[in-house]
């Protein structure tokens, strides 16, 4: 069966090819042997199914994204099915009870049932009963919330990509604004700032229920994930920022703004002004450090430079008057 | 259209598959079921290591516990030293029901898993009402007006078991244990057949079957009874004996199966024959992986298996979706 699979995918990524290369291969009359005629057949389908559907709606374009790319979708969720890969569609017209949900796969059915669920957190917080409660919303059973492994992990790494693909949704609205010139470009300084703020606003509805979610992002079986998070949320407000640098700036940079990126966080949980002025002043306050840091950075360098050549000319009059310098 | 082509498609290849191991598995003998035989008249299935024609298979397995009832669960702790009880709190542990759960325990005759989801569920609803009155230490009266007007809404949320066994001495034992510690409210005891279950479709949220389905005759068909009175989203579970990966480890089980089991069988209860059809059984079984084809055959998604105790037992787990 392994072996089987194994030749499907590896037809799959010949087909892939073979596109690229040449007309793809509408039909295969001649197919001898019976897992090239199942493989083939499966090719025919993928064809089919390719001719079937001119107008590409959202949901069968990334239904076709998911059938090619499954096995890589794989590594990302908790099955562990080999033979989930060859078959991505969940339920359709023949499960009863479903029809009107053109969900496509497992993956997408959790991220629903996730999406459902963050309306109960304030309620429940970040919690299994949270998601049992959004469960329910779907019409599911309850005990669907056996599908999250990592229980209310889960709900808080959704949340938090949610967010950052969000975030990185509005940040190429701003970019393309400014390359089409409808937008000035902002300095840096400022560009970090409201990238921040924007970011850090997505979490007030959830604001009384943060602290339980930071704790639980902070549990060593969830720190991989969630460090992955941030630091792909902070490389993508550093690039729409315009920063191309590839030297030790690179590091700096991005450690910079993740030390600005959490202690506001932290400063935002316990936060009771209005609107959390003081949040974003501190915000202020901490990219102003940082500006100020890089200037006195360079600052200290050229007067590094200075000093030692100062020094290097004070030696050598010093060596002229005591006639060591002499040369005769 | 072409969705329930390629649906087509990955039965024939699984279908397929199947053939080529029926024909080709000749030499470990394992997967017993003669499905693709000659069809009509008198299909033969395994009954331990006996071959019996399909109708008698479930006549003598109710015999089998018919006999082994009374005695039932002390056999359970002398065979496998009380380890039993730590499966079927593993199981309860996966399963992890949410107050409110309707279960359906098949093959639960004597009742084990259905006295340990009602302590579980109750114990978490304890939690929730302490974690709840902390959360109100001076309470107003409105508040305290409003718990009152509550308490009449959770009898909507209790939790409920039916226990469900093709055999009415193994339930006549369960009834009585459940008397005796006093666990009446949110039981119920039906007499049905795992491949015809007595129920509507959409009733329950989970469906557990414990040490059970290897002893059903069309394996197939109890899985689709299951998938059948699942509400959308429920979960199937299911303990049973499967195989050791460890070699070292199953060489001591089999020796430990084939010679102490019976023995103990034959001391403890004086049957013998029942204790040797449960050993044989055990090995009849398919696999890890085999299992949780057929249960993906059947029409659950994200199915997912646990070894216990080194493969000694699985825990399979699917979702109708």
């Amino acid at each position: 069966m392994a072996a089987l699979l194994r030749g499907l995918r590896a037809g799959r990524t010949l087909r892939g090819l073979c596109s690229v290369v040449s007309a793809p291969p509408a039909a295969n009359p001649q197919c001898s042997g019976l897992t090239r005629g199942i493989h083939c057949a499966a090719l025919r389908l993928q064809d089919e199914s390719k001719s079937d559907k001119p107008p590409p709606s959202s949901s069968s374009t990334t239904h076709h994204e998911h059938y090619q790319t499954h096995s890589a979708e794989q590594a990302s969720t908790s099955d562990p099915a080999a033979e989930e890969a060859s078959r991505p569609n969940t339920s359709y017209q023949d499960q009863s009870g479903e029809q009107g949900e053109e969900y496509e796969t497992e993956e997408q059915l959790q991220v629903r049932i996730l999406n459902a669920a963050l309306e109960f957190v304030p309620l429940h917080g970040w919690s299994m009963e949270a998601i049992a409660a959004g469960a329910e919303t779907l019409d599911l059973s309850s005990a669907s919330t056996g599908m999250f492994y990592n229980g209310a992990g889960d709900l808080v790494l959704h949340f938090v990509s949610h967010c950052n693909s969000q975030l990185t949704e509005i940040l190429a609205e701003q970019h393309k604004q400014v390359q089409l010139g409808q937008a000035e470009q902002k300095r840096t300084a400022d560009f970090l700032r409201d990238a921040v703020e924007t970011r850090l606003r997505m979490h007030i509805p959830y604001i009384e229920s943060w602290p339980q979610a930071m704790s639980i992002l902070l549990l060593p079986h969830n720190i991989p994930n969630s460090l992955k998070h941030l630091s792909t949320l902070v490389d993508d407000i550093w690039f729409y920022a315009g920063d191309r640098s590839t030297d030790m700036n690179w590091y700096t940079k991005r450690a910079a703004l993740t030390g600005i990126y959490n202690t506001t966080e932290l400063v935002m949980v316990q936060d009771s002004s209005t609107d959390f002025q003081d949040t974003w002043n501190f915000l202020d306050n901490r990219i102003q450090d940082v500006v100020n840091m890089a200037g006195t950075a360079k600052q200290v360098q050229s007067t590094g430079e200075a000093v030692v050549q100062g020094l290097m000319g004070a030696a050598f009059t010093l060596k002229n008057l005591t006639g060591l310098n002499q040369k005769r | 259209m072409a969705a329930s082509m390629r649906l087509l498609v990955r039965r024939a290849i699984r279908l397929t598959h199947r053939n080529i191991n029926v024909t080709t598995a000749g030499a470990s003998g394992q997967t017993g079921c003669c499905c693709f035989s000659d069809a009509a008249g008198d299909r033969s299935t395994h009954f331990g290591f006996e071959t019996v024609p399909e109708t008698e298979k479930a006549k003598r397995v109710y015999k089998v516990f018919e006999n082994v009832a009374q005695k039932y669960d002390v056999m359970n702790d002398a065979m496998s030293l009380g380890v039993h009880r730590l499966w079927k709190d593993m199981l309860l542990h996966v399963m992890h029901p949410q107050p409110g759960v309707r279960l359906l325990d098949v093959a639960g005759g004597t009742g084990d898993i259905a006295f340990r989801f009602l302590e579980y569920v109750r114990s978490q609803q304890e939690r929730q009402r302490r974690r709840a009155t902390r959360s109100m230490q001076t309470p107003s009266w409105q508040d305290i007006s409003d718990n009152y007007s509550n308490e009449n809404g959770e009898e909507s949320k209790e939790s409920r078991a039916v226990v469900c066994d093709i055999n009415k001495e193994m339930l006549k034992v369960g009834k009585q244990k459940a008397d005796s510690m006093g666990m009446g409210t949110g039981l119920s005891w039906v007499v049905g057949d795992a491949e015809e279950l007595p129920f509507d479709d959409n009733q329950f949220d989970i469906y557990s079957i414990a040490f059970g389905i290897r002893n059903v005759t069309h394996i197939e068909q109890a899985l689709q009874e299951a998938l059948r009175v699942l509400k959308p989203g429920g979960r199937f579970m299911c303990l049973e004996f499967s195989k050791v990966t460890n070699p070292v480890l199953a060489r001591l089980y089999d020796a430990y199966s084939f010679q102490m089991i019976p023995v103990l069988g034959e001391v403890i209860a004086g049957d013998w024959k029942s204790y040797q059809y449960l050993v044989e059984s055990i090995r009849k079984f398919p696999d890890q992986e085999e299992f949780k084809g057929m249960i993906e055959d059947a029409g659950f998604y994200c199915v997912q298996y646990y070894n216990l105790t080194g493969g000694v037992v699985a825990l399979h787990s699917g979702f109708k979706l």
